[in-house]
């Protein structure tokens, strides 16, 4: 049985406060279990991939605090139907989502978990990305749930992740030598002339890669590439979020008549790629 | 791929460790801070003493220097060079690179993969808190179980001792939330992780759940006070009975799934994760009487290394396999305590990893 997409959502921030990672997850988790009619207690295992946060915090993982949020496994003593949930973060830039894809694969093949949820949330560490022109991201959320299919047609194929050759061309980090007491509300990204097109380059690399190696006919594919989320929804570049707002904007579009599958492709930092298959059900 | 069949079981194949020369004593850590007395820090935490990174930018220590160095030490005991690992698994809490970098993106793992030569390597970090190494060996372990992956490698660098300056610096007395981090001391593991064959070198099972309701008792982030890193810990609801039951009850009712009880695991060994001396005895007394079982003999190198955060299990184990006060072909319990909070168990038989 295939790994699907049970439901999908993305959060914006709005109001007056300052954007909040934690806050944004939860809103974009709790749609998905909304959605798909599931109880909080009926997620195994929660991954949040996000790798810019509220205040730079680096302990604990907040996807323990978006759990808390969700409503899952708060207390395993008190709780009087007690079911085990687990959380954690898994940082790997714009892949993040494409990673906890292939780990929630394997949770599900062993049997650790029946469904997983992802969230994937950046906000500026000082609450607005808008305010820092130096910052390139946008404050915003998406979060997948993923379940078993009876479709045996239907669902992800294998994950396959590149590492690119040269230099990383993005760099995202807290200089703790020059940060004084403002380290809550700073980062640093710094990019390199031309690190979209070098990006680009490498992600349709990976895609011809990818291609090859799984034996995918092309003419009957949809990319969703890393770009695909990029226009002017929110202030800023979707960044580990950008896999789920692409995939939501192509199953909202009508299916080309020739295309019966996706291929999600990522790439960003490291340089790092990813790529993986995916079939929706009932697409 | 998946060829995941329920009897599939990984191993610890070889382990490494890096810990920097520099011993500061706990007498010289709180000489300089008016607020705390050595005796005092000494007495709650049992630390006597602590490796800390050599803070010449010429030297180059930090999060990601360890790191790379345990790796290194790793696959020098292992039977698998850099270019076989299938995975490379960073779980660091503390990411400083070189001038003091604390670094989101891109992944430690990444740069790691890289130095090492590991270039075919699936690669990302994983952060959760001190149950960091003990959740990229859980999620390896699904990994090769699948048929995903054949082997991989999880590593962690941990350059603690940023916190205990900052807590130097800001802590007023012994209930200060800060005060836990003078107990943290520096260092760096990595483990190969790949198929078992056979009993003598398994592990039976990896299982961690997080309890969400706590997940704020321990929180790390820059300080608003001074140019510095801080964890501020709720030690009194960190460590309070009630949490310090949820492993054992946990561990007892997946036994119970399988008709077992904890004397049925026979365990020669237990590792606590390394907060203290005394945090050590309170969870081996609290699990006895919720078990109904003495304790094996419980491993500790928490008075001559402090906490060590994501490394204290891997390195504790290291040092006793190593110092022979601990036995190959035993049957290892390690107990993971994290933020989140996180807490589980890994039982393991070990008898032919590289060391």
């Amino acid at each position: 049985m295939g790994m699907v997409i049970a439901a999908a959502h993305t959060a914006t921030h709005h109001g007056a406060g300052p954007a909040c990672a934690v806050a944004l997850a939860s809103r974009a988790a709790r749609a998905c279990l909304e959605q798909a009619q599931v109880s909080p207690s009926s997620v195994g295992v929660l991954i949040n991939v996000g790798v810019y946060r509220e205040s730079n915090t680096f302990e604990p993982a907040l996807a323990a605090l978006v759990q808390k949020e969700v409503g899952i496994n708060l207390d395993y003593i008190a709780d009087p139907a007690p079911a085990a949930g687990f959380s954690f973060d898994l940082m790997n830039g714009a892949c993040g989502v494409l990673n906890a894809v292939q780990l929630a694969q394997s949770l599900l093949d062993t049997g650790s978990a029946d469904r997983a949820l992802i969230t994937a949330a950046d906000v500026h560490p000082g609450g607005d990305a808008r305010r820092d022109p130096h910052y390139p991201y946008a404050d915003l959320a998406g979060a997948l749930l993923l379940q078993r299919s009876a479709d045996p047609d239907a669902g992800f194929g294998p994950v396959s992740v590149y590492a690119g050759d040269g230099p990383t061309d993005t760099e995202g980090y807290l200089d703790t030598a020059a940060m004084g007491s403002d380290g809550r509300s700073r980062i640093t990204v710094r990019r390199t002339e031309g690190h979209g097109a070098r990006r680009s380059a490498h992600a349709a690399a990976c895609t011809a890669a990818y291609v090859r190696e799984h034996g995918i006919d092309p003419d009957r594919t949809l990319v969703v590439g890393p770009r695909a989320a990029h226009d002017n929804v929110v202030a800023g570049e979707p960044h580990t979020a950008a896999p789920i707002l692409g995939y939501l904007r192509a199953l909202a579009a009508p299916r080309p008549a020739d295309r019966d599958r996706l291929l999600i492709v990522t790439a960003g930092a490291g340089p790092s790629a990813a790529c993986a298959a995916y079939r929706p059900e009932g697409w | 791929m998946n060829t995941s069949t329920p009897n599939r079981h990984s191993r610890l194949e070889a382990l490494g460790i890096h810990v920097p020369e520099t011993v500061v004593t706990t007498r010289e850590l709180t000489e300089g801070i008016s607020a705390v007395r050595d005796a005092d820090l000494q007495r709650i935490t049992g630390v006597a003493e602590r490796r800390v990174y050599d803070p010449d930018p010429a030297a180059a220590e930090n999060s990601f220097s360890m790191a790379l160095s345990a790796a290194r030490d790793c696959l020098a005991a292992s039977r698998y060079g850099a270019a076989d690992l299938d995975v490379v698994i960073s779980a660091s809490i503390t990411r400083f690179t070189d001038g003091g970098r604390f670094t989101f993106e891109p992944s430690f793992a990444s740069l790691i993969a890289r130095e090492l030569g590991a270039r075919r390597a699936v690669h990302f970090d994983v952060s959760n808190a001190c149950a960091g190494m003990m959740t990229g060996v859980y999620l390896l372990d699904r990994m090769i179980r699948s048929g995903a992956v054949r082997n991989g490698l999880v590593v962690s660098g941990e350059q603690a001792t940023a916190v205990a300056e900052t807590a130097a610096r800001e802590v007023t007395d012994s209930y200060d939330p800060q005060f836990a981090s003078l107990s943290v001391g520096d260092s760096a593991a990595a483990v190969v992780l790949d198929a078992s064959t056979d009993e003598a070198d398994r592990i039976h099972y990896v299982e961690l759940m997080t309890c969400s309701e706590y997940a704020h008792l321990c929180m790390g982030m820059p300080s608003d006070r001074s140019q510095g890193i801080a964890l501020y810990t709720d030690n009194k609801k960190m460590h309070n009975r009630d949490r310090l039951k949820l492993w054992p009850r946990f561990h007892r009712d997946l036994l119970a799934k399988q008709g077992r009880e904890f004397t049925d695991e026979a365990f020669d060994y237990v590792i606590q994760h390394q907060v203290g001396t005394r945090f050590i005895d309170y969870v081996n007394q609290t699990a006895e009487t919720e078990f109904g079982a003495p304790m094996p003999t419980s491993l500790a190198v928490v008075e001559k290394y402090g906490n060590t955060a994501t490394t204290a299990h891997f390195l504790t184990l290291r040092e006793h396999l190593r110092a022979g006060t601990a036995r190959p072909g035993s049957r290892f319990l390690m107990v993971p305590a994290a933020s989140g909070v996180v807490t589980g168990a890994l039982s393991a038989t070990i008898t032919n990893m590289g060391v």
